[in-house]
């Protein structure tokens, strides 16, 4: 039984359609990359995936229940995490009270602050610093932390390179491997096609809100994705 | 020495108008709402006194405070849940801000078909005119309390919103209310608490001021004046800041009525003009 399914889903902003007819289907364990070109509607599919947006049309199955029209909070708490776009981080509250958010989930599971100090110790040496004071891909690992400690069934994460320099980028996916334990799931919308189609089992390709391309990342050629990309 | 005494009283009082600003500053720094109606919030604590305090004549006149703050956190959170949330999900600035309009006429003129338009007061019985040395000077026991009460009521709001998990919540929902909501948090909810204790402080501290001043129906206008002008004064979203302006407050007002008798509030007023037009980002200024 796939862990997310989103089957035949309409997404409007007021008037205007974003996502049309869009399914996509996801395992337990498995990482499918979402790419295509900037207002393609990926966001807008992530935050219907999380219940940020509402779909007017389609279904949404979440570990088998049908979770279409749920609220975000209580997606959370069945286990669906979400690193935004632009990190989101509370520039309020310090790097560990950042990362001490995402356990109001209430979910049991091995990430705690420990394990995400594991995965990133410059953290533990910044956790009394304010978020904002940190480089952006410090930043941008307190994201991925944060969503980590709701002990998650799905990862999903928009554009984590976004302003990131080559070097910063490479290192957090790097950590992105340790992430991938056995039954994590995870949705990723990557601009760099070469890198989405390495790390992930399946690829999804949007133009104007329609898939375009779908299938396993391996039997996916270059020519497939500029002609689904570009909508040649 | 006259003027020493004036300084204290004014202190003392501006404890209290500390307390008024700082619900206000609360809702907004959290939802950034302007709560339009807070004043009548202040003066529906000082009628949920007036009438227990009759009712009950053998509970002490100070322990009547825990009941008015608990009717004021139930008040606000009911409020919130039943009417505000509904106004803050439009996204429009102007929708909360017609709705606590709205508000604030209909308690006014509810609580002048309920309760009458007459000017009433709580007496604060034997504690109340009970005065004590300070410096050589004679000053109530009962001012004193109360500074000492809202400081303590400032330190620990402070505290709850600095170390624990409510306050992260309630500092984070200020910031990105949609983003919490990814970590399981429902928005609303944060509001409904917020709101809940900022109407706790505010009936709480309205109840305290009635055993010092008359209050009628009427009186949330002039009270929220004051909390706005605390909250200005200190800086938007600063709690010390808000301390600061209510204590300034306070001596000002004191003081101009001791150079003029008639002068009332004026020299409260023109002080917050003066900070208007010196420190506009108020005293803990700088993050507007």
């Amino acid at each position: 039984m796939p862990l997310l399914e989103v089957d035949r889903v309409d997404v409007f902003y007021g008037d205007f359609q974003a996502i049309s007819g869009v399914s996509l289907s996801l395992s337990a364990g498995e990482v499918l990359a979402l790419i295509g070109a900037n207002g393609a509607g990926k966001t807008t599919l992530l935050r219907a995936v999380t219940g940020l947006l509402a779909p007017r049309a389609g279904r949404i199955r979440f570990d088998g229940d049908d979770v279409t029209g749920l609220p975000a909070e209580a997606l959370a708490r069945r286990g669906v995490a979400m690193v935004p776009e632009g990190r989101m981080l509370f520039p309020s509250l310090t790097v560990e009270e950042n990362l001490q958010m995402g356990t109001l989930t209430r979910r049991r599971g091995p990430w705690t602050l420990d394990a995400v100090y594991a995965v990133f110790p410059v953290l533990r040496d910044l956790r009394q610093r304010n978020a904002m004071q940190l480089s952006g891909g410090q930043q941008q690992m307190v994201a991925i932390g944060r969503a980590l400690l709701g002990n998650p069934r799905l990862l999903i994460c928009d554009e984590l390179s976004l302003g990131l320099a080559p070097l910063v980028v490479e290192e957090i996916y790097r950590t992105f491997e340790r992430i991938r334990g056995s039954d994590l799931s995870i949705v990723l919308v990557e601009q760099d096609v070469a890198r989405a189609c390495a790390v992930s089992d399946q690829v999804t390709c949007l133009l104007k809100g329609r898939v375009m391309l779908q299938g396993a990342s391996q039997g996916i050629t270059l020519p497939q994705v500029t002609a689904a990309y570009f909508g040649e | 020495m006259d003027w020493l005494s004036t300084l204290i009283n004014g202190l003392l009082l501006g404890g209290l108008y500390a307390l008024f600003g700082l619900g206000l500053a609360l809702v907004f720094g959290v939802m950034r709402v302007v709560n339009l109606a807070h004043g009548e919030f202040i003066v529906l604590g000082a009628y949920a006194g007036f009438f227990l305090v009759g009712w009950f004549s053998t509970v002490p006149v100070w322990a009547m405070l825990i009941p008015v703050v608990l009717i004021g956190y139930a008040f606000g959170w009911l409020l919130q849940a039943t009417l505000l949330n509904r106004a803050v999900r439009t996204g429009n600035v102007l929708t909360p801000l017609m709705l606590t309009f709205g508000l604030s006429v209909l308690l006014r003129n509810g609580m002048v078909e309920l309760f009458g338009a007459d000017s009433r007061a709580v007496d604060a019985g034997a504690l109340g005119s009970a005065s004590m040395d300070l410096l050589g000077l004679s000053v109530g026991v009962y001012p004193v309390l109360m500074l000492l009460l809202a400081l303590a009521l400032f330190a620990s709001l402070q505290w709850v919103l600095r170390h624990t998990e409510f306050g992260r919540t309630v500092r984070a929902t200020a910031d990105f209310p949609d983003v919490v909501r990814l970590m399981g948090v429902k928005p609303e909810r944060v509001f409904c608490q917020v709101m809940g204790l900022a109407a706790a402080f505010a009936m709480g501290a309205g109840y305290l001021l009635a055993q010092r001043t008359l209050f009628t129906p009427f009186s949330g206008v002039e009270r929220m004046l004051v909390a706005f002008e605390v909250v200005i004064i200190g800086g938007l979203g600063s709690f010390w800041g808000a301390v600061a302006g209510g204590l300034v407050l306070g001596v000002a007002q004191l003081f101009g009525q001791r150079l003029d008798s008639n002068a009332g509030s004026l020299y409260a007023h023109l002080l917050f003009l003066v900070t208007l037009m010196v420190r506009p980002k108020g005293l803990a200024g700088g993050r507007a």
